[in-house]
């Protein structure tokens, strides 16, 4: 049947996002938020994390390019990015914005470089993958199915 | 109350809503996404709030109406970590007003650290809890509010105000019950001890 397959997928796909550490158990706790008084609640706060890291990132980029580097101002927007990630569980952007801050700290400016590449390459990722995951769970909707709880 | 940009307001009434009081919690957050996960978990929480949501201390401020008499908000949550105002500084602004110090203030943070829990609570903030918000930090809320000293706060208010000839302010929310004349005990999410 077309719906368990899809339900099927969904679970297997999540279930790698969750191993490969792209989501941890805090996405579980926003996916457990939505019900049929919200059933569009997962898919609003994920556009709504994409938005606000693609305003951050362009931040970032910006203030990386200043000279001098105001590495408070970079912190600023990182710290930013590690809370948002943090409450959507995109784990592996969180940890990236960690170790980001860890050079901002330290005013190290190649360290920040390398960790800005680092966290547009976690959030250019975990971007598709929600993307993907979002797509299957329209799918199985429009199947007539639910969407399986995910627990990590 | 007019809220524009960088404010929503929402109630329980999704799930039918319900007879009853209901706290309105004021949250304020600069992350649009904390916003939105807060704001649910606070409208899933039983039917026990209502929420009006801000993007900044100073939007605060405003719904706060700090030059008014009247404020309904019951429990203000707010982030510490702003833009322009902090949590901190908004909760400094509360705590010194003389009508509205009596709206317990928690705040949220998504870093452990102790000095900066040391000065709210030495500031008056109810409690600091860690982000990300879980369901049971919401339950906690209730507990936070003090109906009996927002009581006195507003007759006090009230007196002032007549003496004044201002307008009258309506009657105080009494939003849940003190059994006794003791403080209710912080709850278990109270992260430092106070000396």
């Amino acid at each position: 049947m077309e719906v368990r397959r899809l339900q099927r997928q969904y679970v297997e796909f999540a279930s790698s996002l969750f191993r490969e550490g792209f989501l941890d158990e805090q996405f579980s706790q926003v996916q457990q938020l939505q019900d049929e008084t919200n059933p569009d609640f997962v898919y609003e706060v994920v556009t709504l994390f994409i938005q606000d890291s693609e305003r951050l990132l362009s931040e970032l980029a910006r203030s990386i390019d200043e000279q001098p580097v105001d590495f408070v101002k970079v912190d600023a927007h990182v710290h930013q990015l590690k809370g948002s990630s943090a409450s959507i569980g995109a784990r592996r952007v969180k940890n990236a914005c960690l170790a980001f801050r860890s050079s901002c700290d330290g005013n190290n400016f190649e360290g920040c470089l390398r960790c800005f590449q680092q966290v547009r390459n976690e959030y250019s990722l975990v971007k598709s993958k929600l993307e993907s995951l979002l797509g299957l769970e329209q799918q199985i909707m429009r199947a007539g199915g639910s969407v399986p709880t995910l627990k990590c | 109350m007019g809220l524009e940009d960088g404010g929503s307001a929402a109630g329980a009434g999704e799930g039918g809503g319900g007879e009853g009081e209901r706290f309105r919690v004021l949250v304020v957050d600069d992350s649009p996404v904390d916003r939105k996960i807060v704001e649910r978990l606070l409208l899933r929480s039983g039917n026990l709030f209502e929420v009006i949501a801000v993007d900044g201390g100073k939007k605060a401020i405003e719904v706060l109406g700090l030059n008014y008499a009247d404020c309904s908000v019951d429990l203000i949550l707010t982030d510490y970590c702003m833009p322009e105002m902090n949590g901190y500084e908004l909760l400094k602004a509360v705590k010194e007003h003389k009508l509205r110090k009596s709206i317990p203030v928690v705040l949220m943070s998504s870093e452990n650290n102790p000095q900066r829990m040391t000065r709210c609570q030495a500031m008056g903030a109810e409690d600091f809890i860690l982000k990300p918000l879980k369901a049971v930090d919401v339950q906690q809320l209730r507990h936070y509010t003090r109906p009996a000293a927002a009581a006195a706060v507003a007759m006090e208010a009230e007196s002032a105000a007549k003496a004044d000839g201002k307008r009258k302010l309506p009657p105080m929310k009494v939003v849940g019950e003190n059994k006794g004349s003791e403080r209710q005990p912080r709850p278990r999410l109270a992260r430092v001890a106070v000396s």
